[in-house]
């Protein structure tokens, strides 16, 4: 958990943190003419972890899709507002999205290993945007496997599909595939729900270690995982943004009734 | 190492950068291209259909300008005087694959009903499936056995005794009324029924088994036999996917050409009687296209053709729109 | 426990008798030629069959040409129409969900895969042997392809919409462009039901007749020029069976237990293949 240099002003919902990552500003979802996501305004710290919690429903995966704009593959879905990453408005710059998601990278929550190799799964994202050597491929592979702490398990039998690992092992898999292509940003969308206690924790402990170069964002439906790995907390509730802070703030002393009650079990 | 790889990190962002921008550029082309050749096909399809019909239509053009509507009810066939008819092939078709049809929909509909309702466990994935794999038998393999096996012994034993007995009832009597021969329409519609049963009980089967187990077992716990599950459960909920299925192995049965050739006598006479020969438009185009001479009875053939065309694609359409209607309710029932 | 009363437990066990019946009827006439082909094409299959040509009447021979032929004109209607399909199909599951091409060109497609095969054979003579003033082994092999087209689009399309969306939506997310993620990883995903759906396709193709009566006609002789007549196993059985001849009856028994054999074959091949590659995922 994290400790706080700053001080923070509860009332009005923003962080006081040096480098807001993403910024996103009146933010509306729409799927065809539902609307899930209701003038949402939030900062999401560079280096940090930031979860996102809140009841089934409440939109913090919509929220989360947004940041890589995933939700354009569908027709129907739609956003307005501000999302601005690194001062681009990435909701009007239209051009760019397969760059955008090289620099915004995602992790699903069931693990979704490509029909190749190891080795292949993880050169795959790397071979869309750079141009290396043989030698530098095989760094890199080897490197991203380390960071994901898959790398001891696997090293042997790189060549086999990645069908062929375990459930927890796969979403590494994933894991280190997401990170291999060196994005700024990495969201994890309950990326552990599929998964095994002591595969959870694996990944939990990577998500601690993994902050110090990139900044992520985490929604997990898990409030006691929230607690112990991340250093942000938002509560969602209806597609609304009710309380946003500090993790060590949100779980013990929240200012709104609502997420006291979230977070106290009242209701879930 | 840590610090090593932070610097490397950071400084292949930077190339990231300038290098994607090439990339995307080409990734943009590339998209665009693949998306429109992959549309192109998809139209082939459609264009293949538009080309089908019209090149059949021109083809026709002759015949159709020579005899116009007549060719439908004339049944004359001279190529020498070069009068054609349209109304022996066509009769023919039809009337084997109705006979077919009367057949083989009950007995499909048996096997379906087995395979769903009464079939031991251990038995449904080997019959299952040795019933899709004689759909899949060339048909020229019935036309054989129909024409070295089942017409000699269809006229030695069957004819007779259907002659005798049928051919004296009142009315109906005409239809059977004949010399035995062993081949003709009847033994046409025959092993055209054969050949499609396994075809329309495995659409059957499948259409069967998309009834929710659960409706099926409140049904059975109200003490229902399985003939009453079947006749109030299962056949309402399907009678969609029954008709389409029917329709499809109709569809499948105009269309027939091996197993009938064999075994329907290739005469263009229209007789009363299904005992005695007659063609089917199959048959007619197999038998005599590589013989025709002469532009108007190429161009009669191929208006048959048309004809043949145009039918199944009737049946088949509106057996695809019943199957769709099917799937939107299954749909709205779960 | 009320007991049934008797008329309902008749009409139920009469319903029964009634299903075992057609049961036994359908299995026995199948059965009975699946017999008599084995019967009769059993003894008609020497070493003669596999290494001689087709003879006159009254001489020996074999059905070398005609398998070589049909083999040859089912591989080259494969190379045909399995792209066409594979592609026409990829649109329909990728880019179909929006607008008007996907629906219609579903609709048409499932009429031609049971279109009447001896009117595909009456369209290629008209579109193409006419022009080309003969006919030939390609032009067999174009109307073969145009059966094979319609098999392999809805298999392509029905295997690509197997695949999760999350396989998609991961690829995506990696910045991967959009012709690729469909084919480094859709059709990936979807190779094995995409092959079974293409050996489905080759044994069809591989018992029909009717397309190549009027486009690839038959041949006594070897060729291997596809712009000539080219001998096959279908057009030579009709031939032979429609015959007076009897040791032209024999070859013709003989041809057809091959062509069946392949066809199960490939069947069988199909099925397994596809389910051992669905369990070794």
């Amino acid at each position: 958990m994290a400790t706080e240099p700053f001080s923070m002003q509860r009332e009005d919902m923003k962080t006081n943190s040096p480098n807001p990552k993403i910024l996103v500003r009146n933010l509306d979802f729409y799927y065809g003419e539902t609307q899930a996501l209701k003038d949402i305004s939030i900062e999401i710290p560079e280096y940090h972890v930031t979860a996102f919690i809140g009841p089934s429903g409440c939109g913090k995966s919509t929220l989360l899709r947004t940041f890589n704009q995933i939700y354009k593959l569908y027709p129907n879905q739609r956003a307005t507002g501000q999302i601005v990453l690194d001062g681009v408005d990435i909701l009007q710059n239209m051009n760019d999205l397969n760059k955008l998601r090289a620099r915004v990278g995602m992790v699903f929550q069931q693990p979704t290993p490509f029909p190749m190799s190891i080795y292949d799964n993880i050169a795959f994202g790397v071979r869309l945007y750079e141009n290396l050597k043989t030698l530098e491929m095989h760094e890199r592979v080897e490197w991203a496997l380390h960071k994901a702490a898959l790398w001891d398990e696997v090293k042997d039998i790189l060549h086999r599909s990645g069908n062929s690992l375990s459930g927890g092992q796969q979403q590494r898999l994933c894991i280190a595939r997401a990170i291999a292509v060196k994005p700024e940003v990495l969201l994890l969308d309950e990326p552990a729900s599929a998964l095994d206690p002591i595969s959870t924790s694996r990944i939990e402990n990577l998500v601690t270690e993994l902050k110090k170069d990139y900044t992520i964002v985490i929604v997990t439906h898990n409030m006691q995982q929230a607690a112990r790995i991340s250093d942000y907390t938002a509560y969602m509730y209806l597609g609304e943004l009710v309380e946003f802070a500090g993790t060590e703030l949100i779980f013990t002393r929240p200012a709104k009734k609502e997420t006291e009650d979230y977070i106290t079990g009242k209701f879930g | 190492m840590a610090d090593g790889s932070e610097a490397l990190g950071k400084k292949s962002n930077v190339m990231l950068r300038q290098l994607s921008d090439v990339r995307v550029d080409v990734h943009y082309v590339a998209d665009l291209l693949f998306k429109n050749i992959t549309r192109f096909f998809a139209f082939l399809v459609l264009l293949l259909l538009a080309g089908i019909i019209v090149s059949l239509f021109i083809g026709s053009l002759p015949a159709i300008s020579k005899f116009g509507f007549s060719f439908i009810i004339n049944a004359a066939w001279n190529p020498v005087t070069e009068e054609f008819g349209g109304l022996v092939p066509i009769l023919g078709t039809v009337v084997t694959s109705a006979i077919a049809l009367l057949i083989a929909v009950p007995v499909s509909f048996g096997i379906a009903l087995f395979l769903t309702e009464m079939c031991p466990q251990w038995l449904k994935r080997p019959l299952g499936t040795a019933i899709e794999l004689l759909a899949g038998i060339p048909s020229i393999i019935y036309g054989m056995w129909g024409l070295f096996v089942f017409a000699p012994l269809f006229r030695d034993h069957a004819e007779p005794w259907i002659n005798a007995y049928l051919g004296a009832l009142p009315l109906i009597g005409v239809l059977f009324h004949g010399p035995p021969m062993g081949i003709g329409m009847l033994t046409a519609g025959l092993i055209l029924s054969i050949m499609v049963i396994p075809f329309i009980a495995s659409v059957m089967r499948d259409v069967f088994e998309v009834v929710p187990v659960l409706l099926k077992e409140s049904a059975y716990g109200l003490g229902a036999t399985t003939w009453e599950v079947v006749r109030n459960i299962v056949l309402p909920y399907t009678k969609v996917g029954v008709v389409g299925g029917i329709m499809l192995g109709l569809g499948r049965a105009l269309g027939e050409t091996m197993a009938v050739t064999f075994v329907i006598g290739n005469a263009h006479e229209l007789h009363a009687s299904l005992l005695m020969p007659g063609n089917s438009i199959a048959s007619t185009l197999a038998n005599e296209f590589t013989e025709a001479v002469g532009k108007m009875y190429t161009s009669a053939l191929i208006e048959l053709g048309l004809f043949l065309f145009l039918i199944t694609f009737i049946v088949l359409a509106l057996a695809k729109l019943l199957l769709i209607r099917l799937s939107r309710l299954e749909g709205k029932g779960s | 426990m009320v007991s049934l009363p008797a008329r309902r437990r008749l009409i139920n066990f009469l319903s029964q008798i009634g299903s075992v019946i057609t049961v036994g009827f359908g299995l026995f006439w199948l059965g009975w030629i699946l017999l008599t082909l084995f019967r009769q094409g059993i003894p008609g299959l020497n070493l003669n069959v596999f290494t001689q040509m087709t003879p006159p009447p009254g001489s020996q021979g074999g059905l070398l040409n005609a398998i070589v032929g049909s083999f040859f004109m089912v591989m080259l209607s494969t190379l045909i129409g399995t792209p066409i399909g594979i592609l026409a199909g990829t649109y329909m599951a990728e880019y179909g969900q929006t607008g008007w091409l996907s629906p219609v060109t579903r609709f048409i497609n499932d009429i031609l895969l049971s279109a009447p095969s001896i009117v595909i054979g009456l369209f290629v003579y008209e579109s193409y042997v006419v022009h080309a003033g003969h006919f030939s082994g390609l032009a067999g092999s174009f109307a073969l392809g145009l059966l094979v087209i319609p098999v392999v689009v809805r298999t392509t399309e029905n295997m690509l919409k197997l695949v999760p969306n999350r396989f998609r939506e991961a690829a995506a997310a990696l910045g991967t462009p959009q012709w690729k993620v469909i084919t480094r990883v859709t059709l990936r995903a979807s190779r094995a039901g995409i092959i079974t759906g293409i050996l489905l396709a080759v044994a069809r193709i591989s018992g029909e007749t009717a397309p190549l009566l009027f486009t690839s006609l038959n041949n006594q002789f070897w060729t291997s020029n596809i712009n000539q007549p080219m001998a096959n196993l279908p057009v030579t059985i009709f031939e032979y069976a429609m015959s007076p001849y009897r040791d032209w009856h024999e070859l013709a028994w003989a041809g057809a237990l091959l062509i069946t054999l392949g066809v199960l074959g490939l069947n069988i091949v199909a099925r397994t293949f596809f389910k051992q590659r669905r369990h070794g995922n």
